[in-house]
């Protein structure tokens, strides 16, 4: 697709029209060309854009000395969550490789490869559990343009740590599934073992031994399944940790394809629903007012009081 | 390329070199250009975080120079104006000013003039200056759009603006899809001709060195035509879902404003669920939405039960499993011996039954479920109310009548089924004027006296229309105005090809109706666009046939067209059609551009 650049010659344009604008200045007066040095040196990137100079036609001999200011305090926290986000994404390729050992076969106990999962994943669920609580302070009231911004970047970031929240429960439950084909494997092994054996010894060992094979059989499926309980309360665990999150989340983030996501529906609506909302604001106010609460709770308590002094009364005249 | 990846190539290239928080600035035509092919959260993803429009942007002194200010307007004298002001008194740290078309040297004086700041970084020209609806279809969306009926010394200056427009929105196209274009005429018409003309003189004489791209094998066709030549497509009501859909309810920018049909109903559970009155219907987006814009009303109706069986399968599953769910997270707050047991032995039997993992798949799918829900209602929505509209005046009826009209002969016929319907309490006005303007269209030289009496039936009959407006028509799009063979009874091979194809029998009655704009395209697609009707500007010749063709309609394409546009490209014919008009019209628009015509032309005569 075809452009065109035009800033060289918007450049040039304004350079000529500069060097016409700063003879004027300079022969206001001398000192003026000190004034524009001094100024130029104070200025540094971390002070708010004012012009420094007002009193100064020239300033725009500063030249490319453009500054971004200062920008508000909500940044900072929108960074760290941004930060948190990022950290959390490491983590995540970590676990992601924990897995991979955790379910290689290997002749020792595993715990440890488990505990470094447990505690990877533990950790990655704290860290977004804090930026969802931290993404609740972005939340601004008054209908500025700021909010407005505050709005947006919460959505993008709530967006983020929805993907990873979904990333996290993929990654467990395919570790799980897999986990569990292994044990299952395992598990069948050694049934298949005991049984052949069992059918063995059977024929000469009748009552005592078939029973105790039984007891063995019996033993080693509850201890089977308390092994999966735990895991299976596990993931219970996580996924109503997860749950939680993601129907925080699912408030603030755009549903793609609908028309929440249409710039053009969100430009028209900030002023309309900004109205909206204080007029739902007064009415709520209004009827919480005269609601029917307000009038029992304040019916009940004359009542108790009323109560109360009969008590008293009946005391007194018994 | 299609038009719909060029904006979108033009957005991403605006966005991706600034790093930090941005804010984009649009004006009223600009935003109807991004928001179609770009949603809110890609551009937060480019961490633009805030939009705003060049009007309202001034009115606020807060400064907030933590942001970057990406422009993106059309060069007209306002917005440079308004930029001058911002730009004296700029609120954000850098500004990058992006014009959807060509800036002219004075603008860029002026602008360069305000900049005392200094704090413009970039100025270029990225021409997204049309609203690409759907892939191979583009419009303008153009306010005043009845300026092409009138003849030029009625409104010489608003005719001027309307022609400007319309050539840079043809010349931004051509610069996105990096072409420099035969072009080609409809003879008849002297909008049209200015068009093409002062497109050539742009393309070929002023901006020769912009357009200057490598020449392929066989140049591209730009075709400039007159809605005229076709009245018939727009008054005709549609029964292809996307042409439906704009025909019954109205579709502006892909958005569809439910409002406009009065009060939903609030008792169907699926309706419920639709939380805002607009709805978004765009084939980029919406899988079910690209798979069924082009089919007719019948199939539509099969399609969605299906996706609401499909749904509803999915739903009560969800729902099993939240019951599951909670009822397992109850039993847990109890601690003692006996419940771990009843608890140990649930959940095994729930993962017998593979319930867990159902569970955890509920959870992972939830934003996909969420989405069909969406989804599932606003098709579900949309198809009642059509569907309660059709039934309500009588649409099955009267468009069996206008597709008759428009496709099949019999003069007395006609007009015994006319007159019927003219004297059917159920048929609303607008139906009735669209009737007999068919008819008009039609048989305008067979039986006068009839015609006649229709036109009185129809003043009688509707209080609300203005009288003479079908001859205005007339007037207009009338037999003698039209080049191409609307109807099929001018030529010998177009009469036969009806008679067969009356002998063969139609699929559908109701989407029998081919617009013009079919035929103009086969014999582009076979060379035989007639020179006699067809001219070429000053010295362009094509050789061959042309690989890419733009057909730009003044006056507005419609749905219909737009829907053989695209099934003739997927033909693979070798030849790839883009269509585009300064208006997407439906017939209440085409009606209304009439009248409003007709009122500048009746004034406009009693000052003469």
């Amino acid at each position: 697709m075809a452009t065109r650049n035009r800033t060289l010659l918007f450049r040039k344009y304004r350079n000529s029209l500069r060097s016409v604008r700063a003879p004027m200045t300079e022969a206001k007066s001398g000192v003026g060309p000190v004034i524009e040095m001094a100024s130029a040196s104070l200025l540094h990137p971390k002070r708010s854009y004012a012009p420094v100079s007002t009193e100064d036609p020239g300033s725009s001999s500063r030249g490319g000395a453009i500054t971004v200011g200062l920008p508000p305090d909500w940044v900072d926290v929108s960074e760290e969550i941004s930060g948190n986000i990022q950290r959390a994404r490491t983590k995540m390729a970590e676990l992601g490789k924990a897995h991979a050992k955790a379910l290689m076969p290997t002749f020792g106990d595993g715990k440890e490869d488990q505990h470094q999962i447990e505690s990877l994943t533990q950790e990655i669920t704290f860290l977004l559990r804090k930026s969802e609580k931290q993404l609740q302070k972005l939340s601004a009231a008054g209908p500025s343009e700021d909010s407005n911004v505050r709005k947006n970047v919460q959505r993008s970031l709530a967006t983020d740590l929805q993907f990873l929240s979904m990333e996290l429960r993929k990654k467990q439950s395919t570790y799980l599934k897999r986990l569990r084909l292994q044990k299952e494997d395992g598990g069948d092994l050694e049934m298949n073992l005991n049984g052949s054996s069992s059918r063995a010894e059977d024929d000469d060992f009748d009552d005592i031994l078939f029973s105790e094979h039984q007891m063995s059989k019996i033993k080693k499926s509850e201890a089977i399944s308390v092994e999966r309980e735990k895991e299976i309360q596990q993931v219970v665990e996580s996924v109503n940790e997860l749950a939680q999150i993601m129907k925080d989340l699912s408030a603030l983030v755009i549903d793609q394809g609908t028309i929440v996501d249409r710039i053009d529906y969100n430009i028209q609506n900030v002023a309309s629903t900004v109205e909206d909302g204080l007029k739902q604001l007064q009415k709520a106010e209004r009827t919480q007012r005269s609601g029917g609460m307000v009038m029992c709770a304040s019916v009940l308590v004359i009542l108790c009081f009323i109560m109360i002094v009969l008590l008293i009364l009946k005391e007194i005249f018994l | 390329m299609a038009l719909v990846t060029s904006v979108r190539d033009y957005i991403n290239r605006m966005l991706q070199d600034i790093s930090g928080m941005k804010v984009l600035i649009l004006d009223s035509e600009t935003v109807s250009n991004v928001s179609i092919v770009y949603s809110q959260s890609e551009l937060l993803q480019k961490e633009v975080f805030l939009v705003e429009m060049i009007d309202s942007i001034s009115a606020s002194n807060e400064s907030m120079s933590h942001l970057k200010a990406v422009y993106f307007v059309r060069p007209t004298s306002e917005n440079v104006q308004k930029l001058r002001h911002q730009l004296a008194n700029p609120r954000f740290g850098e500004y990058h000013l992006f014009f959807s078309n060509l800036l002219k040297d004075t603008q860029i004086h002026i602008l360069a003039d305000s900049d005392e700041q200094e704090v413009v970084q970039q100025v270029q020209e990225f021409y997204a200056d049309f609203v690409a609806g759907d892939p191979y279809h583009f419009t303008l969306n153009m306010a005043a759009n009845h300026l092409y009926m009138l003849p030029a010394v009625v409104d010489p200056s608003g005719l001027q603006r309307y022609s400007d427009r319309v050539v840079d929105g043809i010349a931004a196209v051509f610069l996105a899809l990096k072409r420099r274009p035969v072009i080609r005429y409809q003879r008849t018409s002297d909008t049209a001709k200015r068009i093409a003309q002062e497109t050539a003189k742009l393309m070929y004489q002023q901006e020769s060195g912009l357009f200057d791209f490598r020449r392929t094998e066989s140049s591209p066709l730009l075709l400039v035509i007159d809605r005229r030549d076709d009245p018939v497509t727009p008054l005709l009501n549609q029964w292809t879902y996307q042409a439906m859909v704009h025909e019954l309810i109205g579709l502006q920018d892909n958005k569809v404003d439910l409002r406009a049909i009065g009060s939903l109903p609030k008792d169907q559970q699926v309706v419920s669920l639709l939380q805002y009155r607009e709805v978004v219907l765009s084939s980029e987006q919406d899988a079910f939405f690209k798979s069924n814009m082009y089919e007719n009303f019948g199939d539509i109706g099969m399609n969605i039960k299906r996706m609401v069986d499909d749904f509803q399968q999915v739903a009560k599953s969800n729902q099993n499993i939240q019951t599951v769910g909670t009822n397992i997270a109850s039993l847990k707050l109890y601690s003692c011996k006996d419940v771990q047991l009843l608890v140990l032995v649930t959940v095994i039997i729930c993962e017998c039954f593979g319930f867990t993992e159902d569970m955890a798949r509920f959870v992972d799918n939830y934003p996909e479920y969420k989405k069909m829900q969406g989804n599932v209602s606003k098709h579900v929505t949309l198809v009642t109310e059509m569907s309660k509209l059709v039934e309500a005046r009588k649409l099955m009826l009267v468009s069996q009548t206008e597709q008759d009209l428009a496709c099949n002969g019999g003069q007395g016929a006609a007009y015994e089924a006319v007159t019927d319907l003219l004297n059917n309490e159920s048929v609303s006005d607008i139906d009735r004027l669209r009737l007999v303007m068919l008819y008009a269209l039609r048989y305008e030289k067979e039986n006068p006296v009839q015609l006649m009496q229709l036109f009185n039936k129809l003043a009688s009959r509707s209080p609300k229309y203005k009288q003479g407006l079908v001859q205005f028509l007339l007037k207009q799009a009338g037999v003698e105005k039209r080049t191409g063979d609307l109807f099929g009874n001018r030529d010998l091979l177009n009469i036969a090809r009806n008679m067969a194809r009356g002998l063969k029998g139609v699929e559908n009655v109701y989407t029998q109706h081919q617009p013009l704009l079919f035929q103009t395209m086969e014999s582009i697609t076979r060379g035989r666009l007639r020179d006699v009707d067809y001219p070429f500007v000053g010295d362009h010749f094509q050789q061959g046939r042309p690989q890419e063709v733009v057909i730009f309609m003044v006056g507005g394409t419609t749905y219909e067209e737009s829907r053989c546009v695209a099934l003739q490209n997927s033909t693979n014919s070798g030849i790839r059609f883009i269509l585009g008009g300064t208006a997407v019209l439906n017939s209440k628009r085409f009606l209304m551009d009439l009248e409003e015509a007709q009122r500048i032309s009746r004034s406009g005569s009693h000052m003469v």
